[in-house]
């Protein structure tokens, strides 16, 4: 039967039958995901976040990427051109939808809400609190239900145009989606024969995208919460060898007072070992300096009006013992949503996808970010304790990606990896200069990490093409390379200087306590986000100060500045291309699209402060972190990699070409919204599918 | 809204607000009597049963034994169901002999016939109200009769529910399968009291003992196969304790209480710490049973499901009246 419903993907024109079968296969179905008789072409897509073509390159040439390397002979390897901005939520959300960012809307990491005057957002999704609700003293509770039908507080998926996947839904193609960034909330399976678990964008319980907690006892360090949601620090005083602590848990969205949910523990130290004991709500960790727990679950309880039991959220997390003498250090993971009970989450299509999965294979990481770089950015952790952590998330994943083979019998499986690029913000240097905070040994030596990893993400596709290669279509794809960031560049800071931001000593476009307030009415133009600059335009900002006629020559002025702009420190030239958005990108939202996208050369990035709307004295400086590598540049400056057991065919592919590539491989008709092509000699397409029942060559 | 509407609304709201405190209040001070209750009756019982359930024990545990052993080719589920009917006729057979059969029949008499006056006369108001009393008193009758033999069958059942509790509540460990001890110390033993757990084949100490809040607990891994006892070194005494490592089920003993008799109840596999020991009880965290038959919680489910279809099943066979 379902042989039928692909020879009706062939001609699109017979849809009367397939709109049958589609109704029988989903009543035999039930709408679930389950594995199916017919047998579909195999195409397997492992995509490793910002994996690069240089090192790629440099390292098959030496012989050690063995795998990647027999691809390459065969003709099957290509850099890969990728979406401007180079940002992973802009890139997968180009590969998800095989379109441009005019059409799934996601145009950088950030953006800004024009009718609050810059306000920034989160691009990929937004939590709408509800309004609605039963107030009673202190609370205000939704009544969800009829005849109340409050709204409850609801998350949704900003990332717009249709997943690729939903054409091969539609047609009857299995599809198992592991861990993909740009898609949370998951976007539904109208069919029923598509799995999806989301990977970057999942909020931890507190709904940021990774709050650690870090307990210690050093006297002289004060309580606080870590920038940019990086978590939370809380001292402990230890009497007898014996402290208490809490986890703040989420906000309790009923008290409109807005408590956050607390669980208190109890840490008992061994008076002179390096051994610890943690007592939380009725469990015993216990721990050796340097050792993590297992996944742990934590029960927050929401207080409710007195009359009413209180709610509960479940989240869990990993203890890691930092130190216990003298001072006293506890590292606790950010409460995550526990696979095998989300409760009211939903992280995957269908819910009990997620579920299924920790069934067999227990716990393990469901926030966006696993690797806890901000950890090791604010000192939390050091080089080594990062490696190890995201060390940890790598084995999480391989075990994860043994049961997505395990579970895999055909159609389509892609599976994704963080490894590869939040390992390499933060330990690759590929340059003998110096490092921003690492000795050149140190930084050598992480670099080196970089390249070990590479090489197991090479046996990671060695063994998948050993075990699918005569039947399976693989593609190995990244979403973009990888560039030191050696200098930051405060684009705000530069407008101001360049007279489009004023007054001349304003500190911040959002935060009044930064310096003099922004005069909107003689500002021109501001930049938000890491490659977005906006023209402060009548009409459309909340206090729009350039008519619409002067925008053209506005842009073409700031293009020409911009480019012409150099470093004072060396004399180089710090930005390489800017993009018109209205040149670039196909009927973007106009209130939502950035102006100008700049591109900046490599070695050069947005500074950390201009991303949220904050100025400097200097308008390029050394970057000071320990994330020392990025890729929010120049989009042709950082391609990423594709490789396949079958010969590439086009000369210059792009991550807009991978959509439709896939559609035809199961020969399903690529829809007009998607501009690329396929990368494979059709011929080969049709070898690539060998084993597919309908057996034809698609039609010219 | 309109300001009467809303005006109503908070009037009910304060309603709510102050039942609900009511209700707590209420909940909370019951909890705390009956606390207070308990609190005396213990004191006054374990003196009497904690001794008593020492003789016991020992005894039901070998019966218990015995019994599993009888059953032991069967499939477990299988072995659990045929204990608990079996549990079931016995009881009812006790109840035959217990219950005073000719009263309950009596009580049971005289609702039936007051019911139908209930009916006949409804428009009598005086013979409906005499009516309704005699069935209430009715009902109390015969709850009074079916109790006494309950109260008398409580002390068998809950000895036979701890057989079953060390066979289906926790599984032994398997060999190199994390788990941590814990010792819990009499306030009166002194904060200098140090433990070791001596070396033994069927367990390596991973890490441990991390002392404070009145415990020592090892976290450790299951070693060699087979039913040990270690031994542990708390001050000048040594105290022993149980400890399983099998692929299979057995009976484990998942704490060593001390002299008190609820913990001995649940627990009646070891001998109870002396009142004299510096030790109070002894816990390894055993890993529950997986099964939604016969495992962790749901074994005393199943176990009351059949035990009371078979007692009402099988009640006019005995011709028992409850
Ligand atoms: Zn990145």
């Amino acid at each position: 039967m379902n042989n039928f419903c692909l020879s009706g993907g062939v001609r699109p024109a017979s849809l009367a039958p397939r709109g049958l079968c589609l109704l029988l296969s989903m009543a035999i179905l039930a709408g679930s995901c389950r594995e199916q008789d017919a047998t579909f072409p195999k195409v397997i897509v492992l995509g490793f976040d910002g994996m690069d073509p240089k090192l790629c390159e440099r390292l098959m040439d030496a012989g050690q990427l063995p795998h990647l390397s027999k691809m390459r002979n065969n003709g099957g390897y290509r850099r890969l051109a990728t979406t401007i901005p180079p940002q992973s939520p802009v890139a997968w959300a180009s590969f998800i939808t095989g379109a441009d960012p005019g059409i799934h809307g996601v145009f950088d990491f950030i953006h800004r809400d024009a009718s609050r005057q810059c306000v920034p957002y989160y691009s990929v999704a937004e939590t709408i609190e509800s309004d609605q609700g039963w107030e009673i003293g202190d609370y205000k509770i939704p009544l969800t239900f009829w005849p109340f039908n409050h709204q409850a507080v609801e998350t949704k998926l900003r990332r717009g145009g249709t997943p690729f996947w939903d054409y091969l839904d539609e047609a009857g193609v299995p599809v198992r989606i592991y861990d993909i960034p740009a898609n949370y909330p998951p976007s539904p399976s109208h069919a029923g024969h598509m799995c999806c678990l989301s990977g970057m964008g999942v909020p931890d319980l507190l709904g940021t995208l990774g709050g650690m907690y870090q307990f210690f006892s050093d006297a002289i360090v004060v309580a606080r919460d870590e920038p940019g949601g990086g978590g939370m620090r809380h001292p402990l005083v230890f009497k007898n060898h014996t402290a208490k602590g809490a986890i703040t848990g989420p906000r309790n969205v009923y008290d409109r007072k807005g408590k956050s949910a607390r669980v208190p523990f109890v840490i008992h130290r061994h008076p002179s070992d390096p051994t610890a004991r943690i007592e939380i709500q009725d469990q015993t960790i216990v721990l050796q300096e340097g050792e993590w727990s297992d996944w742990q679950e934590i029960d927050f309880e929401l207080e409710m009006p007195s009359l009413l039991p209180n709610a509960h959220v479940v989240g869990m997390c990993r203890f890691y013992l930092q130190k216990v003498h003298p001072t006293f250090r506890l590292y606790v993971t950010p409460i995550n949503i526990d696979p095998s009970d989300p409760g009211d989450q939903k992280i995957s299509e269908p819910p009990e996808f997620v579920t299924r999965i920790a069934d067999e294979l227990g716990r393990f990481y469901t926030t966006g970010f696993q690797e806890d770089h901000k950890a090791l950015s604010n000192k939390v952790f050091s080089d080594e304790e990062f490696r190890q952590q995201a060390d940890y998330v790598l084995e999480e994943r391989l075990a994860l990606l043994e049961y997505a083979l395990a579970h895999y019998n055909d159609g389509l499986l892609f599976f994704y990896f963080s490894s590869t690029d939040l390992q390499a913000h933060m330990f690759w240097w590929e340059s003998d200069e110096k490092h921003p905070v690492r000795s050149p040994t140190e930084a050598a030596k992480y670099n080196d990490v970089i390249v070990e990893l590479y090489k197991r993400m090479d046996q990671v596709v060695g063994d998948v093409v050993q075990r699918y290669g005569e039947t399976a279509t693989i593609l190995v794809m990244s979403d973009h390379g990888f560039v030191n960031f050696k200098r930051q560049f405060n684009l705000n800071t530069w407008l101001r200087k360049n007279g489009y931001l004023r007054p001349s000593d304003c500190g911040s476009l959002l935060d009044p306590t930064k310096g003099a307030p922004v005069d909107w009415s003689r500002s021109r133009a501001y930049g938000m986000g890491l490659n977005g600059l906006y023209v402060n335009l009548k009409g459309r900002e909340l206090y729009g100060s350039v008519d619409p006629e002067d925008r053209n020559a506005l842009l073409s002025k700031i293009t020409e500045q911009l480019l012409a702009e150099r470093d004072p420190q060396n004399g180089k030239q710090i930005i390489a291309k800017v993009y018109r958005t209205d040149e670039v990108y196909t009927n973007p939202d106009a209130a939502t699209v950035p102006d100008l996208i700049i591109g900046y050369e490599s070695g050069y990035r947005a500074s950390w402060a201009t991303t949220l709307g904050d100025l400097s004295n200097e308008v390029v400086a050394d970057n000071d972190a320990t994330w020392s590598a990025d890729h929010c540049i120049a989009a042709d400056q950082v391609p990423g990699v594709l490789y396949s057991n079958h010969p590439i065919t086009t000369n210059d592919p792009s991550l807009l070409d991978l959509a439709p590539t896939i559609l035809t491989l199961f020969q399903v008709e690529v829809p007009q919204t998607m501009t690329g092509v396929t990368v494979f000699d059709r011929k080969d397409a049709v070898v690539a599918t060998v084993g597919f029942p309908g057996k034809r060559p698609i039609k010219e | 809204m309109q300001p009467m509407a809303e005006w109503m609304v908070n009037i009910l709201n304060w309603l709510l607000i102050a039942g609900g405190q009511l209700w707590f209040w209420t909940w909370e001070n019951l909890k705390a009597i009956c606390g207070v209750l308990w609190g005396v009756v213990d004191a006054v019982l374990n003196p009497v049963l904690s001794p008593v359930l020492s003789i016991l024990n020992p005894v039901c545990v070998v019966v218990g034994d015995v019994i599993y052993a009888a059953i032991d080719l069967l499939p477990i589920w299988v072995g659990l169901i045929l204990l608990s009917a079996g549990t079931g006729v016995v009881m009812l057979v006790f109840f035959r002999y217990t219950s005073n059969q000719t009263a309950i029949a009596r009580a049971k008499d005289d609702i039936k016939a007051n019911l139908l006056a209930l009916k006949l006369f409804r428009d009598d108001l005086r013979v409906v109200f005499s009516a309704q009393g005699k069935v209430l008193l009715a009902v109390l009758r015969l709850q009074r009769h079916v109790l006494l033999p309950v109260l008398l069958a409580t002390p068998f059942m809950l000895l036979v529910m701890a057989q079953m509790g060390i066979r289906h509540q926790w599984r032994p460990l398997h060999p190199n399968e994390r788990t941590l001890i814990k010792m819990t110390m009499r306030p009166s033993s002194g904060k200098s009291t140090q433990a070791v757990l001596r070396a033994h084949p069927g367990v390596r100490v991973e890490v441990g003992p991390v002392p404070g809040g009145n415990q020592f607990v090892w976290r450790v891994r299951a070693g060699q196969l087979g039913r040990h006892v270690l031994q542990f070194d708390v001050g000048s005494t040594v105290v022993e304790k149980e400890f399983v490592v099998a692929k299979g089920l057995e009976r484990v003993s998942a704490l060593r209480p001390g002299a008190d008799w609820t913990s001995q109840l649940i627990h009646p596999v070891e001998r109870p710490l002396p009142t004299a020991s510096p030790v109070e009880s002894i816990e390894i965290l055993y890993p529950s049973l997986e099964s939604r038959v016969y495992g962790t919680d749901y074994w005393l489910l199943t176990f009351f499901v059949v035990s009371m279809i078979v007692a009402l099943i099988l009640s006019p066979v005995f011709k028992v009246k409850f």
